[in-house]
């Protein structure tokens, strides 16, 4: 269920997911880039531009704060509001791949085209 | 050193014209170095590249820019001038991939938008001159060139809003 004040933040984009997940502990900006681009396996590459963008309206928003600086890189960390955006996010996807998975018919398909048991 | 300035005038909405032209002089070896003044290119003669440029408007404080240019630093773009706002902003092209500034639509649009209400800011201002220094006598024989200047001034702010318009709204319908 998502909690007060969440639902305004919800859903979040693939990249904006990405991005707190990547602060849950401190990162810099191209630890975030490289990160997403590692754990989305390749599906989300964050350019520059849209990284800084992203980021500053998220700490606008006070999903993630400012929590140092390493060299001339800002380094930031979600803030507890962000944390709680990210579970239910998280929550969310939780009930679509339950859905996905009880359409057994779906499932099967995707097993023979992968040729691997899921 | 081998250099050569170029003055060049490219409007508002035609950052993409801007960007391609600059990819063409790279690959006949001349590669931007700075810009002197608004509209004066200055290129430095080396070997032929496959460098992709791009142009960014963020309106940053200052405060705020040391982070920003080492965030594309980080990312593999050489920062290489400042022109009104806009942000030059270089990469090489390994491959068949270019690089890009942004990776979606949305933030894509969002530097248009930025661009379109720094404009917007001036527009009332200057509404309410022009009448004003088509109207001081101080300005004596001048006052008709001074009222048809700013009233160009005031069609040409007009029609790059329009044109930033008709920009985002090409990306937004076709994504391009």
């Amino acid at each position: 269920m998502a909690q007060k004040g969440t639902d305004k933040h919800l859903p979040l984009t693939e990249a904006t997911y990405y991005i707190l997940l990547s602060l849950v502990t401190p990162n810099h900006g191209y630890a975030v880039m490289q990160e997403a681009d590692e754990v989305s396996q390749g599906t989300v590459r964050l350019a520059p531009g849209t990284l800084y963008g992203a980021l500053t309206a998220l700490e606008t928003s006070k999903l993630i704060t400012m929590v140092g600086t390493d060299g001339r890189r800002k380094v930031y960390q979600v803030t507890e509001l962000g944390r709680q955006v990210l579970r239910d996010q998280i929550h969310r996807y939780q009930i679509m791949l339950e859905n996905a998975v009880n359409q057994s018919e779906l499932w099967s398909a995707i097993t023979i085209e992968e040729g691997e048991i899921l | 050193m081998n250099t050569l300035s170029k003055f060049k005038w490219f409007w508002a909405w035609q950052d993409e014209k801007e960007e391609a032209w600059l990819g063409e002089m790279a690959k006949n070896g001349y590669h931007l170095d700075s810009i002197g003044l608004p509209g004066q290119y200055i290129f430095l003669r080396g070997e032929p590249g496959n460098f992709v440029y791009r142009l960014d408007f963020q309106g940053l404080k200052a405060k705020d820019r040391d982070s920003y240019y080492q965030l594309f630093a980080d990312a593999g773009w050489e920062h290489v001038g400042d022109m009104g706002g806009w942000v030059y902003f270089r990469h090489l092209v390994n491959g068949s991939e270019i690089p890009e500034i942004y990776s979606d639509l949305e933030s894509k649009m969002g530097k248009y938008h930025r661009v379109m209400s720094y404009l917007i800011i001036f527009l009332p201002i200057m509404i309410i001159m022009m009448p004003r220094v088509a109207d001081v006598e101080l300005f004596g024989p001048f006052r008709g060139i001074l009222g048809l200047l700013s009233a160009s001034l005031l069609l040409l702010y007009s029609f790059a809003i329009i044109q930033l318009f008709r920009r985002i709204s090409r990306l937004r319908k076709k994504g391009i």
